[in-house]
């Protein structure tokens, strides 16, 4: 992965030298080996900021919301998964093509921090990576590190459609990580579909009885674009402030229809979660049923399909009653 | 009176059990994957490992909603009735970090003015704290000013040894306890939990550690006093997703809100619930003037108040270095790192 980062740099020195953009939103080394942080970069002579390794797990695409008053471009760095939330903004207008630059990297692949926090010594310095259908190999200052993909892949990774970026205006690293077809079924969905009524509700009232309405969930999330949101209304409140399950239930379903059609299945409510509630089984859930009545693919995929659940068509089965 | 006693780990449990007959017993327990302070009432289930838990202990005193009073309209005069106090507790498996957050924010509720709801829960509550058996990748406490087997805060502390635990009754509450329940303990000396809590300290922060550096509290607070307009507030804003993970962990933090909800205009309830600066309705206020209106503000708040305006007040800094929002912030905003930067920053001014 070490090509990637140093493209990723090279790219970027150019592009900010040029003035071709003011600012590169992209991954900054963490305050811990196996994290990373999003990082804002304006001038050329900081490039050496930038990195990429398999523990830039979060989807940048949400700051451009925050800075879509810039004067000036962006360019930003995406993954296969975040790729599609840059599409879905363009769709809803709520950045301009114009004003940003993609830079995309064919993702190898990315690591879940309890298993690479329990076997990377918390000094170790990371030098390179490499994510294949074999396993996972580091190599660290403290020795190499292997890993199933099992053990190590985020579940998200696992289940990629596309780790390559559906949009980009320069592509990063050869070929990204291929995901098992078998795992792209929805079958964890599927199986929760399947319990009776009573042990969905079990299943999901364990989780939403923890959920501490913290708003990380919406807050890190691209598709919630909403200036006001329905949850911070105090006149009417909707949504009463107090933690309860009953209101957290309600939270978190409104949440999921609000997104519906435009959650693109990034993970960052799920990976965010600080109760860790498995947020992408609900959104999922949509994405299944999104594919199965309309046909239509994952929201994203595609910048000139108009999005499903955004446009009517007289064929729609509703229009037939 | 303190003593100084020793008890084996099947002890421990059916000690635990038996304090259930007369109490609450509020401990860690761990359910589906993440450990939480809950009522308890098999003391088998009490998992004495855990690193941290999800939810500082803080929410027993201060639960994240209470009810304050409910009200009810009646024949023209309103009834209020306030909630009654729940019978004595113990909380047991308290870390030495929130051990000592526990003591800033008694300051907070006990102080100047009595904050009934938790002062009842406080007093009515024996506190046993555990001491650490490994020190976490984001564990801080000891470069905070405390240390994995501080036992200041408890009335009873446990240093584990081997499996077991030395027990040391620090006020006359946990003493009175240990008393009274003398025949799951055996004796120890105060010479012995001395040199295991010595030699513990030294193994556990043996490990290596992460981010290298010393900190220095008080240059920190001379340069936050001196400079509130620094541009390192904006720049780590920028990454800041106005979350309120950091503050809803924060064993220390401690602000609410106030709201009545009525089903109809008849009766309701008054509660008050965990507020969070982070969160941009905090400060808003009626006439629509927010005198924090961007991240940059809500950021600078939240470490001036850890920094600043905690030990402003009571004397105390406002973080125990438990490592609860290290560990959980999505975009690695590190106090660790911060205090760090911060003292860099004051070194080049």
């Amino acid at each position: 992965m070490k090509g990637i980062e140093e493209q990723i740099r090279a790219t970027s020195s150019q592009l900010l030298a040029a003035g071709d953009v003011q600012m590169v939103i992209g991954y900054g080394a963490g305050s811990d080996n196996t994290r990373t942080m999003p990082v804002f970069i304006k001038r050329a002579e900081d490039v050496g900021k930038l990195v990429f390794n398999p523990f830039c797990v979060s989807n940048l695409a949400n700051y451009l919301l925050q800075w879509n008053n810039f004067e000036g471009k962006i360019a930003i760095v995406v993954k296969g998964c975040d790729s599609r939330s840059i599409i879905r903004l363009l769709q809803d207008k709520q950045i301009e093509r114009e004003k940003i630059i993609v830079l995309g990297v064919n993702c190898p692949g990315q690591l879940k921090s309890g298993p690479a926090e329990a076997k990377i010594p918390v000094d170790a310095v990371l030098s390179e990576a490499t994510v294949d259908n074999a396993g996972i190999k580091l190599q660290t200052s403290s020795g190499p590190v292997t890993f199933s993909l099992e053990e190590g892949l985020l579940e998200k990774c696992r289940q990629c459609e596309s780790s390559r970026p559906v949009i980009s205006d320069y592509l990063f690293g050869e070929k990204g990580f291929e995901a098992d077809r078998a795992d792209l079924s929805f079958n964890d969905v599927a199986a929760l579909e399947d319990e009776p009524l009573e042990e969905k509700s079990k299943y999901w009232d364990k989780y939403f009885e923890r959920c501490l309405r913290c708003y990380a969930c919406r807050n890190s999330c691209p598709a919630c674009s909403c200036r006001e949101c329905v949850f911070d209304m105090v006149e009417p409140d909707w949504v009463a402030k107090t933690v309860n399950l009953s209101d957290n239930t309600a939270f978190h379903l409104i949440r999921a229809f609000h997104v519906a059609g435009r959650c693109t299945d990034c993970g960052e409510c799920e990976r965010v979660c600080p109760a860790e509630i498995p947020l992408r089984v609900l959104n999922r859930k949509i994405i299944k049923d999104i594919k199965e009545l309309f046909g239509a693919p994952m929201p994203g995929s595609d910048l000139e399909a108009l999005p499903v659940l955004s446009f009517y068509s007289l064929d729609d089965p509703e229009s037939q009653n | 009176m303190v003593v100084y006693k020793k008890i084996t780990r099947d002890n421990l449990v059916q000690f635990l059990q038996e304090l259930t007959k007369d109490r609450i017993l509020i401990a860690p327990v761990r359910e589906h994957e993440i450990v939480s302070f809950s009522p308890v009432a098999d003391a088998g289930q009490v998992d004495f490992s855990f690193q941290n838990s999800f939810v500082p202990p803080k929410s027993w005193f201060f639960p994240q909603s209470e009810q304050i009073f409910s009200f009810r309209l009646e024949e023209g005069k309103y009834e209020l009735s306030t909630p009654s106090l729940p019978r004595g507790a113990v909380l047991f498996g308290v870390h030495p970090c929130d051990l000592k957050s526990i003591l800033a924010l008694d300051p907070v509720f006990d102080g100047k003015f009595d904050d009934n709801y938790y002062c009842d829960r406080r007093k009515n509550t024996i506190i046993i704290g555990l001491g650490c058996q490994s020190v976490g990748r984001n564990c801080f406490c000891f470069k905070v000013g405390g240390g994995p087997l501080e036992s200041t805060g408890a009335d009873i502390f446990l240093t584990p040894a081997g499996g077991d635990f030395l027990a040391e009754g620090l006020t006359d509450q946990g003493t009175d306890l240990i008393n009274k329940h003398s025949r799951f303990f055996s004796d120890s000396s105060a010479e012995q939990i001395d040199k295991e809590k010595r030699e513990g300290t030294d193994r556990l922060l043996k490990q290596p550690a992460g981010l290298k550096g010393d900190f220095n509290l008080q240059k920190v607070k001379a340069f936050l006093d001196a400079n509130y307009e620094i541009p390192y507030w904006e720049e780590l804003s920028y990454r800041c997703l106005g979350c309120g993970i950091c503050t809803y962990l924060c064993p220390t933090c401690h602000c609410f809100d106030i709201n009545d909800y009525a089903r109809s205009g008849l009766e309701g309830e008054r509660i008050r619930c965990w507020d969070s600066c982070q969160f941009k309705d905090f400060t808003l206020m009626a006439g629509g003037h927010n005198p924090r209106p961007s991240k940059k503000e809500r950021v600078r708040n939240r470490f001036l108040h850890k920094f600043k305006y905690h030990e402003d007040r009571y004397g105390l800094f406002g973080c125990v270095g438990c490592g609860r929002c290290v560990q959980k912030c999505p975009v690695n905003i590190d106090p660790r790192k911060i205090i760090l930067d911060l003292q860099e920053v004051a070194g080049n001014e």
